[in-house]
């Protein structure tokens, strides 16, 4: 509750600051002419598609489009991230040294290397040797950097439950992969929802860094809509606007699930 | 039903001492015996029961659980600690299960009982150990000794054939130490095979076949509660008891 509170005033005041810029634009007189009618087309707009397609229906605009592969990109990653990010959470803490090993160079490899590259390396290799599109290699990219970052958290996350938890499943005759599955993961996951969601929203923001493989993403989009409009402040700004809809929405859910599951502490 | 020859179990700190938890450590439990393992901190109690279901591999000896050598790398371990129930000092229950959930979960994952059955058996034993009422009741909600019950019930779900308590009421606050050495009374009188450690005398003295006596991972003295009462023969032992007593 009070971090939904706290959200909340952060957002008023963020849109106060935009605002207080913007007036700050026109006063000044510095000679732009904002163009701020022609945004709403670009999310939603009325007519025929193309020349091919001149049936005349409400259609996603420009920057729509980008928004929903966005929101796809981060969604599949997010899946694919959770689960490298509990296989690897658990082989950080095998007792073979080769499984141990081999996670944590993984981790290490992919945590100190630029985002931006291994989108490119995944993507020129994954694209050319495998031919994969540019979809499955931007989301596997992220998939692959996010598990990373997951790992660590669900490996945290399992050392901090009581290690009595553990003895008592073993001693009830489960294996330690069932012991794993009913007992020590559920409790862990619920306990590392806030930094998970920490990490799932820093995915959705570095999703924009897939725009550079021509994956049509809202930062994609919006680049094409200011090469065609030039109204590059509007634009951006509402680029902007909707990865903070998206974030924002994301942080409220994952509040929502944790006041939930706190129920049974 | 246990039977432990020649056992050493060492520890090596995290500074890399040595820990001598067991040392020769040889007993023999038959079916349906009670014993109750005293001794001093660090005397190697828990370690000793802990090896019996081996949560802690055993460095050298022997250790024959109803009739399997689980020193035997091809035992299926899961499979002997089916047999062998424990009870711990701080309950473990699981917090994110209910009451009921608790004491099926491993009756449906492990012993692969259908839910209506395992339901069947997890309401008879909470009945007995007399917490039905709070079956939907999470951990948290429970006292000590409501909890330690469930937790009693939750192994015996399993049907096990030997069942480990280690000092399952120095956690309790005194009100509840009662309630949960009732139930350990009664499963003793049922004939369950029970190793206890404990320093509940009165305990040993009421239900107890045998009390064993520990320090520095040996065993110093053993025989019935009435001998450690009347006439304990080892210095070391009355030092002990005049502590706990
Ligand atoms: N995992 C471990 N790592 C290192 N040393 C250990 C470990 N487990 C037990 N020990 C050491 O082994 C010795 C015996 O421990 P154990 O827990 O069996 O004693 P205990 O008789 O149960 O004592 P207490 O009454 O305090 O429970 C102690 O010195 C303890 O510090
Ligand atoms: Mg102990």
């Amino acid at each position: 509750m009070r971090f939904t509170l706290r959200s909340l005033i952060t957002l008023v005041i963020l849109a106060a600051l935009l605002a207080a810029a913007y007036y700050f634009f026109i006063t000044r007189g510095i000679s732009y002419i904002w163009h701020w009618e022609s945004i709403p087309e670009m999310l939603f707009y009325y007519g025929p598609k193309s020349a091919e397609d001149p049936s005349v229906h409400l259609r996603m605009g420009i920057l729509m489009i980008g928004f929903v592969m966005t929101l796809k990109i981060s969604v599949v990653a997010t899946f694919f991230a959770i689960i490298i990010g509990t296989v690897v959470g658990i082989a950080r803490l095998s007792t073979e040294p080769i499984t141990r090993w081999i996670s944590s160079a993984y981790v290490e490899l992919i945590r100190n290397t630029p985002l931006l590259v291994q989108i490119y390396i995944i993507y020129f290799f994954a694209g050319s040797m495998l031919r994969v599109s540019a979809f499955a290699a931007g989301t596997a990219a992220l998939a692959i950097f996010a598990g990373a970052y997951v790992g660590e958290i669900v490996r945290a996350g399992i050392q901090s439950i009581d290690r009595g938890q553990m003895e008592a499943a073993r001693s009830l005759g489960m294996s330690y992969a069932q012991a794993m599955r009913h007992i020590i993961l559920p409790q862990a996951f619920k306990r590392i929802i806030p930094p998970l969601a920490g990490q799932f929203i820093s995915l959705i923001k570095d999703s924009s860094l897939v725009s550079v493989i021509a994956l049509a993403d809202l930062m994609f989009q919006g680049q094409q809509a200011v090469a065609r409009t030039y109204y590059a402040f509007e634009i951006y700004f509402t680029v902007a606007a909707l990865y903070l809809v998206l974030t924002f929405t994301f942080s409220m859910a994952t509040q929502f699930i944790e006041r939930r599951l706190r129920i049974s502490d | 039903m246990i039977k432990a020859e020649h056992v050493y179990k060492t520890f090596y700190t995290p500074d890399h001492r040595k820990v001598e938890a067991l040392v020769d450590f040889s007993i023999e439990i038959h079916k349906g015996e009670v014993v109750v393992v005293i001794g001093p901190s660090g005397s190697g109690k828990s370690t000793f029961l802990r090896c019996i279901n081996r949560l802690e591999a055993i460095d050298k000896g022997k250790l024959i659980i109803d009739g399997v050598d689980i020193t035997d790398r091809r035992v299926n371990m899961n499979k002997v600690r089916e047999e062998v129930g424990m009870v711990f000092q701080h309950f473990n229950l699981f917090p994110h299960k209910t009451v009921l959930d608790n004491v099926t979960l491993a009756q449906i994952v492990v012993r692969k009982r259908d839910k209506a059955e395992a339901v069947e058996v997890a309401r008879a034993l909470l009945e007995k150990v007399g917490i039905l009422e709070k079956e939907n009741n999470y951990p948290s909600q429970l006292s000590g000794g409501q909890q330690q019950r469930v937790a009693i019930a939750r192994a015996l779900a399993m049907h096990p054939k030997i069942m480990l308590f280690d000092e399952a009421t120095s956690a309790l606050d005194p009100e509840m130490i009662g309630e949960v050495l009732d139930v350990m009374k009664n499963l003793a009188r049922e004939g369950m095979t029970m190793v206890v450690v404990t320093h509940e005398m009165g305990f040993a003295r009421e239900v107890s076949d045998r009390v064993v006596f520990m320090e520095d991972g040996r065993i110093i003295e053993e025989g019935t509660a009435e001998h450690f009462f009347t006439s304990p023969t080892s210095d070391r032992t009355k030092l002990f008891l005049s502590q706990i007593l």
